[in-house]
């Protein structure tokens, strides 16, 4: 019996919707004469568990504003239920924002540094692998270079070459990220596919049904906050896309 | 506590950050790290050129003032630096996960380094026109600046992380430090000596006055600096002391406002 490596367990998460957003000088005077301000509470997860195994990959589908983003943060540990308890145990590689904390004025070289050490590398470890690095984002001479002379693509391809080379035990992904060029996005394909191999877990949020069902075993159903389906990915894609439908002609 | 653990194994991360704003400064500037020089020195000249000229202050008014300026120089980009710290990073913050303090941190650490550089001005500003008439600062009243320093660092980190953390909640903190920092270089003795100032009368009333004014943990820090680098002397005990339980009240604050909010970040940066 082996532990999950992501477990929720009656996950609550609701967010605060001011009218207005609040002014430390109002709110303080609202305070003073005991008026709070009106607040809205909207219910992005409700009661949401699940559990993932170690070497499972598990893809989330759903319409928009199903609370996909939501739970992903809550996996990533950037964001915090309001109820129930989410586990994750294992380094994570968030798939999320390529590039996070890029800066501009740096060189290539240098936010790379930056960049792997926000994503948990010791220095030792950057070291050793800034050469693979390099290689795999194919910028060549631009490493060197300040980042705001890099194309769009190259900073992707920069960011996605980082994420890449941390080896995480878990991958979030919110959509197959399209960088570059073909080649370029068969590349990135091939690594999302050989975590997979490797035995890593890929969590992955994709309005894309191809990608879920080629690279997940299991997929979970959101609807409104709540699960809708959960099971094996062809079942889950099924139901989804028969409820759609049925959306469509209603 | 687990606040500055974390920050402890999180310390590469936190030089790489530091590292990354110093680069990124000095590379958009022309001058490099004599900018840094440049503002404080402009500052000081007018100051001085006012106090002198327009004051009667004495000769070596440039060296009451730079004791003053520099070490609230410090204090001041701490606090703008902190505000943004959180919402500056954003999408980091919303899209990886780690302790959040490292941010304010790496701030008041690059704000250190820029302290350490302005410092030179003090040591030269002195050399040349002196500490007050009668007064020696090479005495071992210079080792009082360990204490000093260690408050004034405190203070920074406390009251960086409370506004790093309010602006984040509620985004007119930025404009409400900015002000409140006008009002405290009036308030705090940067220009002056609050020495000479209270005790210039012996009314009864000022005492209550003189409490009030060092209920400011800046204040305290500031004359404490004035005491040790331009009259010589050692900090007043009672004034250090007062100092010390204002930066621990406001430290307790800020490391406990800071904890609190720190799980929302994420969801209120929009």
């Amino acid at each position: 019996m082996t532990a999950p490596v992501i477990k929720l367990t009656n996950v609550c998460k609701s967010y605060r919707l001011y009218k207005q957003r609040p002014f430390l000088a109002r709110e303080f005077f609202r305070m003073l004469l005991q008026r709070p301000s009106a607040v809205d509470v909207h219910h992005a997860l409700t009661d949401v568990s699940f559990e993932v195994m170690p070497g499972e990959s598990v893809g989330v589908l759903g319409r928009n504003g199903a609370g996909k983003s939501t739970l992903l943060s809550l996996v990533a540990k950037t964001s915090y239920p309001t109820s129930g308890t989410v586990e994750v145990h294992g380094s994570m590689g968030p798939l999320l924002e390529l590039g996070a904390g890029f800066h501009p004025d740096l060189s290539g070289h240098e936010n790379v540094f930056l960049n792997a050490a926000i994503l948990g590398l010791t220095r030792s470890e950057i070291e050793d692998r800034f050469d693979a690095i390099a290689d795999f984002a194919e910028i060549g001479e631009f490493m060197d270079a300040p980042l705001h002379c890099y194309s769009t693509g190259m900073r992707a391809r920069l960011g996605f070459a980082v994420i890449a080379q941390v080896d995480p035990d878990i991958v979030l992904i919110d959509e197959i990220l399209a960088v570059g060029d073909a080649q370029f996005q068969a590349k990135c394909n091939k690594t999302i596919s050989g975590f997979k191999e490797a035995g890593k877990n890929l969590f992955l949020v994709s309005h894309n049904m191809s990608d879920i069902s080629r690279l997940c075993e299991r997929a979970i159903w959101l609807e409104r906050g709540r699960v809708a389906g959960a099971g094996p990915t062809d079942e889950v894609i099924s139901n989804y896309m028969e409820y759609t439908r049925g959306l469509s002609v209603g | 506590m687990q606040t500055f653990k974390d920050i402890y194994r999180y310390r590469f991360v936190l030089s790489a950050l530091v590292a990354k704003e110093l680069k990124a400064e000095y590379r958009s500037m022309a001058l490099g790290f004599l900018w840094s020089l440049l503002n404080p020195l402009v500052m000081l000249a007018v100051l001085s050129f006012v106090l002198v000229w327009f004051f009667r202050g004495n000769w070596n008014a440039p060296s009451l003032v730079v004791v003053g300026l520099v070490p609230y120089n410090f204090f001041s980009y701490c606090l703008s630096g902190c505000s943004s710290s959180i919402i500056g990073n954003s999408t980091l913050v919303k899209h990886v996960s780690f302790p959040r303090q490292i941010l304010p941190v790496a701030m008041i650490l690059n704000h250190l380094v820029h302290f350490a550089i302005q410092s030179t001005l003090i040591v030269s500003v002195l050399a040349v026109f002196g500490p007050a008439e009668g007064a020696s600062v090479l005495t071992p009243n210079l080792l009082w600046l360990v204490p000093v320093f260690t408050l004034h660092l405190g203070l920074c980190v406390g009251v960086g992380l409370l506004v790093a953390a309010l602006n984040v909640v509620y985004r007119d903190t930025r404009y409400i430090i900015e002000s409140s920092l006008q009002v405290l270089f009036w308030l705090s003795p940067v220009l002056y000596s609050a020495r000479d100032a209270f005790s210039a009368s012996q009314k009864a009333w000022v005492h209550y006055v003189y409490y009030g004014y060092y209920m400011n943990p800046l204040s305290g820090v500031l004359s404490s600096y004035r005491a040790i680098l331009y009259y010589g002397t050692a900090p007043n005990l009672l004034i250090l002391a007062m100092t010390l339980v204002s930066t621990l009240i406001v430290g307790a604050i800020g490391v406990r406002a800071f904890w609190v909010h720190e799980r929302q970040f994420a969801d209120l940066i929009q």
